[in-house]
């Protein structure tokens, strides 16, 4: 079995919107078997940070290109240091605009490499690869954030490898001593399940689900678990849930991207433990789960096989799933306890809301349609599925649920 | 069918047209005389004039040709300069006798630093061999996305790449000592997603100084192109549907307000930077202009007020398609606008802005980027653009420096002045094979990706399904693949390597303490003001949730509000702008 896939977290800092360097960096990196969390560009140091504890990275690779490049490593990596996490090393490029000289002083404020313009792709590929390549292992040192993500990693390396005593790492990490629980919440984070096609717009509504969550639960935390797919040939991925995930960018959002690496089911293997993690910490009120879009038989919470993963399973439809026939087909219908019509804007979205409303009939659930447009600021749509879920998941008033399970779920 | 679909059956029909005319021409006898009439007629209004070695010139080159057919093909294909479909040229005069002062200076030189006392500086250097007053700037980072200078976390980017512009005083500081109100001066700002509260800020500074009768004078372009943002440039700070109901309302008001400005610049450049094939940059482009006047005429203004008042961008590479882009893009534009949205003469009209690749400029060798720009340039000066930026040889490195600056700009006067290459005639290729063949051919392309974005449902809904940006990416990538595997030769880089260590090169940067003084600076203007702006800013608030005209609003805001302040507000109303990978 091959060692786990390398990890790394790639992003544009703030102000620089140059992202054609670090796509093609991107695209190489999966190519060569690597996993990218890519971040985006236009983002702030504490957003890089962030997101780096949270995927746990092997190291934190940036493309400037619009200057001021000495400033913003040097807080990326002293930030990382403050966080509790020196040991991710952070590396970069900005084809002619760092300087060698530049360079040096970044290395001297402890940036580990800058790769100047006209290196070939191939020699930054092989270099990343040895500089970085090294196995997750279990360390007491890490805390908070970061002891969640390394729990998540290892659980990965586990279920990858064909021997778990060696792998590395015990199921329940020191996370759960390390920080204390919240007493209010202890036991009764909710979990939802997210599920439908791709193109239906799942991202968009669960990160507006968060930025409903934190303005109603103000203490409250939220776990946000991205699950996409591994390129089958070379292993790599780029894991790009987090450029379109504007809310999650919070110190109150624990969110971590899954490679599925091999597995068919929609979830990474290591999806049922990342869950168990996250739910054991006692630190999260509600979780979300992101399947990849996946087709009209899967069960990727496993609905249908007795041992539920999640408390509840949402399936978002967008308007254009291809009639009624194709409606009939979609096994998870049957199954989830919330299903909701994004895009509602679109002109089909009328049609659809009648046929898909008869469909859910026919299971005789009582289970009702929810209409949402999640691309829309602020709308309505998204305001009430956000209650029924407070409601449902119980979100706890000590922390400012009761203003959202109060929330008037009107039609 | 969107309109795109339209379009490129209105240019398919106007081909065939062509066609049908040219076989006329040579079986109707009375259709053929009156062409050899005209023609003739046009042969015997061409002036003459003469080089400085003694050869007698036509200041306008024609075809050779008596032939009723070919005479055809040339007058509808291609058409006279200043003549649809504009193939040749825009307008008829062009850069003849610019060594002699003639005509409009076609050099626009792009700069921003630092403060806005800074780039002032700059502006004043660049400008004193300049007979007309030609300011051009360029943005910091903070700007671009509407952060104040005291955000947390931009202080390093205060400055850095173009010029740090945060409340109304900056914007004074910026243009001080420039008459604006001159007849020859044109002020462009390379500014988009913030694009309606700078410009509010340059009519307030603009105001103080010249008194509210200035704007029927102010002539200028503001680049406000919102949708190139999505598709290429990643500078959004609000939804899509927000920033064109922002750019609406800027538009509405600039056009009976501004006479002389350009509201919107439809800009392809940073589509190319970002990766795009020339075809791609031409059809995105073109698209995205159309786009912007189906959405004026949905809001009722007239496309023949606000066709003018368009103006495009694009970047001209070292790619053979360079040869002809900004004709091809000229002659679509003509011919959509007249057939589908029923443009008179001057809204058919695609005035176009070019600048040399910075993609194509490397930092090993760097001086060879010299060369590059020459070249590029006058690819761009073939295409008969209406003006051009030079790019500076040290931009691998750094914000041009003072002498790259210069001779980017000596480039243009070398090329214009003392070469005889543009100075005596116009048209100099017009209609000859090689241009034609290209033509056709990079034509045909950008109809094909108007008919691929047809099928997806126009400019916004392809944008929706990210197909601009995934196409752009594909071309980026395949371009660095093929300067790794050096099928795409670049010297220096993957050819002729002399292994020479990257050079010392001056870099123009802002010092730390200058980013502290700008960060003062904002301090104090927040709070002088500190009584008035929440006022304002629940002014703007209220308008931007009602249906009313927000740019009305930003004029007042700008007066106590800063750029941050402003961008928070309608933020908080509005929405962020949520990124596509």
């Amino acid at each position: 079995m091959a060692a786990p896939p390398l990890r790394l977290l790639t992003a544009v800092p703030l102000c620089d919107g140059h992202d054609s360097a670090i796509s093609t960096i991107n695209l190489e990196l999966a190519r060569h078997g690597i996993e990218v969390v890519y971040l985006g560009y236009h983002q702030s140091v504490a957003a890089i940070v962030r997101a780096a504890i949270q995927e746990d990275v092997n190291a934190v690779g940036l493309s400037s290109y619009n200057g001021g490049h000495i400033v913003f490593f040097k807080e990326v990596v002293g930030q990382l240091k403050a966080a509790g996490s020196g040991d991710i090393p952070v590396f970069g490029g900005g084809g002619g605009t760092i300087t060698p000289a530049d360079a040096r002083v970044m290395q001297r404020n402890g940036v580990d490499r800058i790769f100047f313009a006209g290196t070939p792709l191939d020699r930054i590929m092989a270099e990343i690869k040895t500089r970085y390549a090294r196995p997750a292992k279990p360390d007491r040192k890490f805390k908070g954030d970061r002891a969640l993500a390394r729990a998540i990693t290892l659980a990965e390396c586990r279920v990858g490898s064909p021997n778990p005593a060696t792998a590395g790492g015990t199921l329940r990490p020191d996370a759960k001593k390390s920080r204390p629980k919240a007493a209010t919440t202890a036991g009764k984070t909710f979990v939802i399940g997210v599920a439908g096609p791709g193109g239906a717009g799942k991202s968009t509504l669960i990160d507006e689900l968060t930025s409903r969550f934190l303005q109603k639960i103000p203490r409250g935390r939220i776990g946000l678990l991205a699950n996409d797919p591994s390129h089958p040939g070379t292993g790599g991925a780029i894991l790009g849930d987090r450029v379109s995930a504007i809310y999650a960018q919070d110190d109150r959002v624990f969110f971590r991207s899954l490679a599925t690496r091999g597995s068919l089911t929609g979830l990474s293997a290591a999806a049922p433990a990342a869950i168990e993690i996250l739910r054991s910490s006692g630190e999260f009120d509600l979780i979300f789960v992101e399947s990849v879009g996946v087709g009209q038989e899967s069960d990727p919470f496993g609905v249908f096989h007795g041992r539920k993963l999640v408390d509840a399973v949402l399936y978002v439809l967008p308007p254009h799933y291809g009639g009624r026939i194709q409606l009939q087909k979609i096994a998870l219908l049957n199954g989830a306890d919330l299903v909701v019509l994004n895009k509602c804007d679109d002109p089909r979205a009328h049609a659809a809301k009648a046929e898909i409303q008869t469909r859910l009939d026919q299971n005789q659930r009582g289970q009702h349609l929810h209409a949402t447009t999640a691309a829309k600021h602020s709308d309505l749509g998204v305001d009430r599925l956000f209650a029924v879920i407070a409601k449902l998941g119980g979100l706890d008033p000590a922390r400012g649920g009761e203003k959202a399970c109060q929330m008037e779920v009107s039609p | 069918m969107s309109s795109l679909g339209r379009i490129a059956d209105a240019v398919a029909a106007y081909n065939q047209f062509v066609t049908a005319e040219i076989a006329r021409a040579r079986t109707d006898a009375k259709f053929a005389a009156e062409l050899r009439a005209r023609w003739a007629k046009i042969r015997k209004s061409v002036e003459w004039t003469q080089s400085p070695t003694g050869t007698k010139l036509p200041r306008l080159a024609l075809p050779d040709t008596a032939e009723p057919g070919a005479i055809a093909d040339f007058l509808l294909g291609q058409g006279l300069p200043g003549e649809f479909p504009y193939a040749t040229a825009a307008y008829r005069e062009m850069y003849l006798d610019r060594d002699q002062g003639a005509g409009e200076e076609p050099m626009r030189l792009f700069a921003g630093l630092g403060l806005a006392e800074d780039t002032n500086a700059r502006f004043k250097y660049l400008s004193r061999n300049q007979k007309s007053l030609r300011l051009s700037t360029a943005f910091d980072g903070p700007t671009l996305y509407g952060l104040d200078s005291d955000h947390e976390g931009v202080l390093g980017k205060v400055g850095e790449g173009g010029v740090a512009i945060d409340t109304v005083e900056d914007m004074l500081r910026l243009f001080a000592d420039f008459d604006l109100t001159r007849p020859d001066a044109s002020v462009s700002m390379t500014m988009n997603a913030p694009a309606p509260v700078i410009l509010a800020m340059f009519l307030a500074a603009t105001k103080r100084r010249f008194g509210p009768g200035c704007l029927q004078q102010l002539r200028g372009t503001i680049q406000a192109d919102i949708l190139k943002e999505v598709q290429a440039q990643n500078e959004v700070i609000f939804p899509v549907d927000a920033s064109l109901r922002f750019l609406g309302d800027m538009i509405e008001w600039c056009v009976p307000n501004l006479p002389k400005w350009y509201p919107v610049s439809v800009s392809g450049y940073h589509i190319a930077e970002a990766g795009a094939t020339p075809v791609q940059q031409a059809a995105f482009t073109l698209a995205n202009g159309f786009t912007y006047v189906e959405l004026l005429r949905q809001r009722g203004v007239d496309v023949n007020r606000f066709g003018p008042r368009l103006s495009f961008f694009l970047d001209c590479g070292l790619d053979v398609e360079y040869l002809v882009l900004g004709r091809v893009c000229r002659r679509l534009w003509s011919i959509g606008m007249r057939d589908v949205f029923g443009a008179d003469a001057k809204a058919q009209l695609l005035k176009l802005h070019t600048q040399t690749s910075g993609r194509s400029l490397i930092a090993a060798e760097f001086q060879n980027n010299l060369t590059r720009t020459a070249v590029e340039l006058m690819l761009a000066y073939l295409n008969y653009t209406n003006s051009c930026h030079s790019n500076s040889a040290d931009e691998p490195f750094t914000t041009p420096t003072e002498k790259y600056a210069l001779l980017a700009s000596h480039a243009q006067s070398i090329l214009l002045e003392e070469s005889g290459l543009f100075k005596h005639m116009m048209n100099l290729f017009g209609g000859a094979p090689g241009l034609l063949a290209l033509e056709r051919q990079v034509e045909q392309g950008i109809l094909d990706v108007f008919r691929e974005m047809d099928t997806l449902g126009g400019v916004i809904p392809a944008m929706e399904q990210r197909y601009q940006r995934s196409k752009i990416q594909e071309a980026g990538h395949a371009y660095e693949q093929q300067i790794y595997s050096g099928r795409r030769p670049v010297i220096g880089l993957n050819r002729y390597v002399t292994d020479e260590p990257l050079p010392h090169v001056p870099l123009a940067r802002t010092a730390p303490r200058k980013q502290r003084l700008q960060v003062e600076r904002l301090k104090a203007f927040k709070k002088k003001h500190a009584k008035k702006a929440p006022t304002a800013l629940q002014r703007l608030e209220n308008v931007t949730r009602s249906s009313g005209n927000v740019f009305g609003e930003l004029l007042d805001a700008v007066e106590v509000c800063s750029l941050g302040q402003i961008t928070a507000c309608l933020t908080g109303v509005v929405g962020k702008f949520r990124p596509m990978v």
